[in-house]
């Protein structure tokens, strides 16, 4: 069925308002404080420091807050969540240092509140909003729900604070929320504009209830509102403590100037980075169960004077799947990669670093769709693909300048591969899970260095798995291996960081089997592309092998090691797929590393022989990619070596040695 | 008579402190002496000796025991000079100590290294790849064989890692915590293989559910174990050579010791070894003193160091992470939360100033020590301020140079703000402060307690000179600054003061409750474990304590909580009581409601902790009185706070005060080790012991 347009959705399509337009639209309605420009530029050197650190901490307490509260392993130990500080109209001051795309469309979210819940039910201290409405903002799929909180000082309402996390479920046709057959968001979970959830301190229960009663597993989602709110409250308590002590005006003068500081520390920065245009173009194969086409996001980054412009004219049309994003996902898709590579040695204020950006982007298109159009997976679909040209337009910007160019990253891991398990637990316990284990993905590699062999995600600083011993405990599973992988980093003078498999079979549970929903683009092409002549990282590639021989070599004492070894029916997994593992099935994914930088072909030969030894390059790809000719002790014959290099040379120019150029 | 000796050996001085039954106590000091550690030991027993006016020999001879903090483990991992180890793992896992669960990346690291994400690495893989072998063998989470152990393969390989040249091995199979059979059988093989090599099994040395920590524990263990071994052999052989009769122990992380002839086999409970000399110096002096809660800070002239004493026992926790990797040893938790007197005073690219975390470390060095350093530090600013006497510093062992600081402060932070020199120093010197109550607050915070129920200790050269004014931001109820016979010396008064604790555990997670004989039979399990090994350190104990704990868990929620058993056979309302404990306790940590008990309760791990009380227990010298006031020796000015400015102070010579003396501030008193900034508004009194205690005027 195509997408309809839905009359009413309109009100829903949230873009970015002025802090100027806000206050002007606001009028009268609501007090809000603000500061006169010449305190914040009078704060001196001291107070600015103490402040400043004393609300880093606070955000940092946030998150640590809700990470302890929270039941979901998604959030205790992948870190998929974060936290914000915002002012009055709602611009982020500090983001907590855990999932920054969650927090790159906090302010949206709050801004859109102060405009649409004024009136009605209004606005009023110990109120906490919720929402996991994609459009206006706070998260990029429904699954993430964030819960934002009006900090009132003597009646004016003085500053916000957001938490945001990823839950495991809350409803739609598919477990997890994932619903890969999707054509529109009707096949998903509601998304849920600004809701007063608590009011005036007290859980209302009847609003609770509707946001419960959507999941499948409502008291871990009902514990994690908790934990949200419990991350607000510890903010609260320790801004008014932060206000008694040195007056509402200073503190928010404070938190002005950092915002300012970001943003004049980012356009100082950009002053001194060559002008210029760079684009790239990033694909997604599938965009639901069944349909086989490629999808394309164009960006064009501009760099002029102290501004960058993100152009993603020439993006395909949003389409019928669960792969879209909205503009909070495009804003999600830019802002974690500016932080990580721009803003490695500048304070974290998107409110500051927004205003050195302008975005050109079509609505209707892939990754600034309309409603109804499918976002189940926009977090880790389009988002992430706008990840992916972001950081390679961004490689290419830094790259131009002698300094800048240590903080740049080849494109990471260039998909989430999503795996979830549901079923009955070996206690016979219901349970839905999110295989966390393909956060360890590769890095990008660097103009100096390698990218880290499975060190994690761009947009999660502090991204974790759980140990094998930890998954067995807890979900009727076993592995046979979990392992990184040879040659799945992307090749280059300094290679991208190898990505990992992991391989598993049904184990213990009363029904025999578990439930899969498989969810991971990546398969048709390669995602994570390199910089300067590295080459992009392997493909995403995932096995379902039926009626194996498992049980029989576990019985004759052996531990199979490769997919061969298993016997049985070797499937391929496509893109996105649903499906019941039984106690013979084996699955096997393999998610992604980073790409690489610079040509394979100018790499040390000894770092290649080093890679061969330990197992991250495979003797084969060395001589082919790398063009290093290695003995039975991996040990460099130079002579053959610079030999097959100049060859392959010759080759890529499709000359032949010895003729004249 | 009969003696017990602490001795402390840091990378920079060698600290002893003796004490005799009648309670007579010394103190000796003397330079360390790397690489060799061991001249320096027995160089401050001479010394102590020499104090108590008898010969080394006859000292020796009636000294029933010495206890030893050393860094010989910790400097091992460190430097990576540790022995070459082969490590067998199950098949398909070998890559867990690479993956390092990811968070290897930034664990351990600070806020502004991890935001800076670009530039994180992991650390270099803790066993080459071809020193790993991966071994045919499977245990499921019920414990149950699903695959046999190859013991062919096996052997094997150990003749495989034999030939590299491996000095040890380190075994650590899938789930061996509950079913070590495998390891045990792999360990017969290298014996037969290689008779006498040092070997530890997981099961052993980390009986604990999570294979990538525990890998790691039994890794490191075997690294360092033959280093310890090769450290404390000839050093007891000289001991006994001089005349020594009773044991030598060696402090663990977790605060209590163990003989040296067990240490080596649990080497990596050592790593903390000299860190936690300072906190148990705390619980002592706090157990002296009647305060049940105490934060220490120890605040040198390269780290900021932070403890906790709650009910009257340090803060512990199960785990620690070092050179990045997780690690499970149970310690006192010690927090670096900074770099001390030589963190680094800056202006960043943004015209704002920051203070720390990078140091001038020992070398340069602040810039007033005039060796070369041109950065302002912390202790630059606490010279220009007027607290520290240059002529004064470290009892006047170090000169310092004003001019230095002054110009290091005008270059780097003065002409870029367009602020004098003097107030630039005021705002780094404020900034430091209220840094440091951030970072305590949140150490104190994250363990679920509130800093105004606490008193805060305050040791190290630099501490005394900030602590009135970090601790007011911290709201706790009074600052100490230990000041009396073992202040020089305050680790080593803490180990000659400490216990023999030995702590066995094991995973055997379940859903909550478990079986009652399951219950007990781990228990007893455990029990029988320690019995043994206190038999061994061959002791007398005025009593042994066994204290039995849990972690606990809500289902699926990531954080065990160690919970205290106080029942010896639980019947089910008993268990109902542990739950309700684990959850008040939970609460406590993480905030009213944060529970969810509808998922359920897990228990994962059980662990008893015996303590051995040793017979004695130095009690420190009492101060004299004088029945003259407390008399300035001189005034100078001195800022303390930038909205007051500049003032005069009365400056006291330490050694000059007695008991019950009180100084109003603002005053600076000059002891030997180091300087008490009392600021305005607080006075400061000297206590029975000859400590300082600073009170606020609302106190």
């Amino acid at each position: 069925m195509p997408i309809i347009p839905v009359a009413g959705s309109e009100e829903f399509a949230n873009q970015p308002v002025t802090a100027d337009e806000t206050r002007r639209l606001l009028a009268g309605k609501i007090a809000l404080h603000s500061v006169a420009p010449d305190l914040v530029e009078g704060l001196d050197p001291l107070t600015y420091e103490v402040i400043r650190h004393r609300l880093t901490s606070i955000t940092e307490e946030m998150g640590e807050a809700l990470k302890k509260m929270s039941g979901s392993v998604v959030v205790t130990d992948c870190n998929d969540f974060d936290a914000a500080i915002m002012d009055e109209v709602g611009d982020v001051v500090q983001v907590g240092l855990y999932n920054t795309e969650l927090a790159a469309s906090l302010d949206m979210a709050a801004n859109w509140t102060l405009r649409n819940r004024v009136d009605s039910p209004g606005i009023a201290p110990g109120d906490m909003f919720l929402c996991n409405d994609p459009w206006v903002g706070g998260g990029l799929h429904q699954s993430d729900v964030s819960l934002f909180a009006p900090l009132f000082h003597e009646g004016e309402l003085f500053a916000w604070t957001g938490a945001v996390a990823h839950q495991v479920d809350l409803g739609g046709v598919s477990p997890g929320s994932w619903s890969v057959g999707a054509t529109d968001v009707f096949w998903e979970s509601v998304p849920t504009p600004p809701v007063k959830i608590v009011d005036g301190g007290v859980i209302r229960k009847d609003v609770e209830d509707v946001y419960l009663r959507r999941s499948r597993v409502p008291k871990l989602v009902a514990l994690d509102l908790r934990a949200k709110i419990g991350a607000n409250n510890v903010a609260h308590e320790r801004l008014r403590a932060l206000i008694a002590r040195y007056g509402a005006d200073t503190v928010k003068a404070v938190m002005r100037r950092t915002m300012d500081d970001a943003e004049r520390r980012l356009r100082a920065k950009l002053l001194e980075i060559p002008d210029g245009t760079w684009s790239a173009v990033a694909h997604q194969d599938s965009a639901r169960a069944g349909d086989d086409g490629v999808y394309k996001i164009v960006l064009t980054l501009s760099k002029t004077g102290d501004r960058l412009t993100f152009d993603f004219t020439g993006t395909d049309p949003q389409v019928e799947g669960l792969i879209n994003c909205t503009y909070a996902g495009l804003r999600g898709g830019i802002m974690p990669i500016l932080l990580t590579t721009l803003c490695g040695d500048i304070p974290w204020a998107p409110g500051g670093i927004y205003r050195c950006l302008d975005i050109i982007s079509e609505p209707g298109t892939i990754n600034n769709c309309t409603f109804p159009a499918g976002i189940g997976k926009a977090s880790v679909a389009s988002a992430w693909a706008t990840q992916n040209v972001v950081t390679e337009c961004l490689a290419g910007l830094l790259d131009t300048h002698v300094e800048h160019r240590q903080r740049l990253m080849s494109v990471c891991c260039g998909t989430w591969d999503f795996a979830l398990l549901a079923g009955v637990d070996q206690r016979g316990g219901g349970f839905v899970t999110m295989l966390c284990d393909s956060m360890a993905g590769g890095l990008g590699a660097r103009t100096d260095s390698d990218g880290v062999d499975t060190g994690g995600l761009a947009c999660i600083p502090m991204g974790r798995i759980a140990d094998s011993e930890m998954n067995e405990f807890a979900f009727p599973m076993l592995y046979l291996w979990r392992r990184e992988e040879a040659d799945s980093g992307g090749p280059g003078r300094h290679r991208g960081g190898v990505g990992a498999s992991s391989c598993f079979i049904p184990w213990d549970s009363p029904i025999g089997g578990v439930h899969l929903v498989v969810s991971a683009p990546g398969k048709a092409l390669p995602l994570a592309t390199g910089i300067s002549g590295g080459m992009p990282a392997g493909t995403q590639y995932d096995v379902l092998v039926r009626n194996s021989l498992v049980q029989d070599l576990f019985a004759q004492g052996r531990i199979p090691r490769s997919i061969d070894e298993l016997g049985g029916d070797e499937q391929l997994v496509p893109t996105h797929h649903e499906t019941d593992l039984g106690p013979t099935d084996v699955y096997f994914t393999h998610w992604q590393g980073g790409g690489g930088y610079g040509d394979p072909l100018l790499r040390e030969p000894e770092l290649v022989a080093a890679d061969v030894l330990a197992r991250k390059v495979s003797p084969a790809a060395a001589a082919q990619v790398y063009g290093v000719v290695l003995d039975g002790h991996a040990t460099v014959d130079h002579i053959a070596t610079n030999e097959t290099r100049n060859r392959l040379r010759h080759d890529r120019a499709g000359i032949e040695e010895g003729v004249a150029r | 008579m009969t003696y017990v000796i602490g001795i402390d050996i840091g990378g920079t001085f060698t600290d002893a402190f003796v004490a005799d039954e009648s309670g007579r106590v010394a103190a000796a000091k003397t330079p360390s002496t790397p690489p060799d550690f061991a001249h320096g030991f027995l160089q401050v027993v001479d010394d102590l000796a020499d104090s108590l006016g008898i010969p080394t020999r006859s000292l020796l001879e009636q000294t029933d025991y010495i206890v030893h903090g050393t860094t010989t483990t910790l400097n091992a991992l460190v430097t990576g000079d540790v022995a070459r180890v082969g490590f067998l793992t199950t098949a398909g896992h070998a890559d867990s100590i690479t993956i390092m669960n990811l968070e290897g990346r930034y664990a351990g690291l600070g806020a502004d290294k991890i935001q800076d994400m670009v530039r994180t690495n992991k650390p270099q893989p803790l066993v080459p790849p071809h020193l790993i072998h991966e071994i045919d063998e499977r245990v499921d989470y019920k414990g149950t064989v699903v695959v046999r152990l190859d013991e062919a393969a096996t052997r094997e390989s150990v003749r495989a890692l034999l030939a590299e040249g491996v000095e040890a091995f380190a075994v650590s199979f899938l789930w061996s915590f509950l079913n070590p059979v495998h390891e045990q059988r792999a360990r017969e093989i290298i014996q037969e293989e290689a008779p006498g090599r040092y070997v530890a099994l997981s099961s052993d040395v980390s009986p604990r559910i999570r294979e990538f920590s525990r890998s790691v524990t039994t890794i490191m263990n075997t690294q360092v174990g033959p280093r310890l071994r090769a450290y404390l052999e000839p050093l007891e052989a000289s001991l006994r050579d001089r005349g020594l009769r009773g044991s030598l122990l060696v402090m663990q992380g977790s605060g209590g010791c163990v003989t040296a002839e067990d240490a080596p086999a649990r080497a990596i409970t050592t790593i903390g070894s000299v860190l936690t000399g300072g906190v148990v110096g705390c619980t002592r002096l706090a157990d002296e003193l009647g305060h049940r809660n105490v934060i220490s800070t120890d605040m040198g002239g390269t780290t900021f160091l932070t403890g906790l004493v709650v009910d009257g026992e340090p803060v512990s926790s199960t785990s620690t992470v070092l050179n990045q990797y997780q690690v499970n040893v149970p310690m006192v938790d010690v927090h670096t939360i900074g770099a001390g007197g030589g963190a680094i005073a800056w202006v960043d690219a943004g015209g704002n100033l920051h203070v720390g975390p990078r140091s001038a470390g020992a070398r340069p060095g602040p810039a007033c020590y005039g060796e070369g350093g041109t950065e302002p530090t912390v202790t630059d600013v606490d010279l220009v301020l007027g607290i520290v006497n240059p002529d004064n510093f470290l009892g006047g062992k170090k000169k310092l140079h004003r001019h230095l600081a002054e110009e290091a402060i005008r270059v780097k932070i003065a002409e870029p703000l367009g602020m004098s020199v003097e107030s630039a120093a005021a705002a780094v010197y404020a900034i430091q402060n209220a840094q440091t109550a951030d970072l305590v607050r949140k150490v104190v915070v994250t363990s679920g307690r509130d800093p105004r129920d606490f008193v805060l200790y305050a040791f190290g050269g630099a501490g005394p000179m900030h602590c009135a004014a970090y601790a007011a931001d911290l709201e706790v109820q009074q600052v100490v600054v230990p000041l009396g016979t073992a202040a020089a010396v305050f680790s080593a008064y803490g180990l000659a003061a400490s216990d023999i604790a030995l702590t066995a555990e094991m995973s055997q997670p379940s859903n909550f409750p478990p079986a009652a004989d399951e219950f007990t039979g781990v228990f007893e399990e455990l029990d029988r474990e320690l019995d043994a090994r206190l038999a061994a350190q061959e002791l007398k104990f005025a009593s042994v304590i066994h204290n039995r704990e849990v972690d606990m868990r809500y289902t699926m929620q990531l954080a065990e909580v160690t919970t205290p058993v106080l029942e010896e056979v639980p019947d089910l309302p008993g268990m109902d009581r542990l739950a309700a404990q684990f959850g008040d306790q939970y609460e406590r940590l993480y905030g009213k409601g944060a529970g969810f008990a509808d998922a359920g309760l897990q228990l994962i791990t059980y662990r008893t902790r015996a303590i051995g009380v040793l017979p004695i227990r130095p009690r420190l010298n009492e101060a004299s009185r004088s029945p003259e006031p407390p008399a300035p020796g001189s005034h100078r000015q001195v800022l303390l706070d930038p909205l007051t400015g500049w003032e005069e102070a009365a400056i006291y010579d330490y050694t000059a005060l007695a008991r019950d003396h009180e100084i109003p501030g603002p005053a600076v008193v000059e002891a030997p080790t180091t300087t008490v900034a009392i600021p305005r508004g607080c006075r400061a009194v000297v206590d029975r012991l000859g400590n300082l205690v600073i009170h606020y005027a609302s106190n």
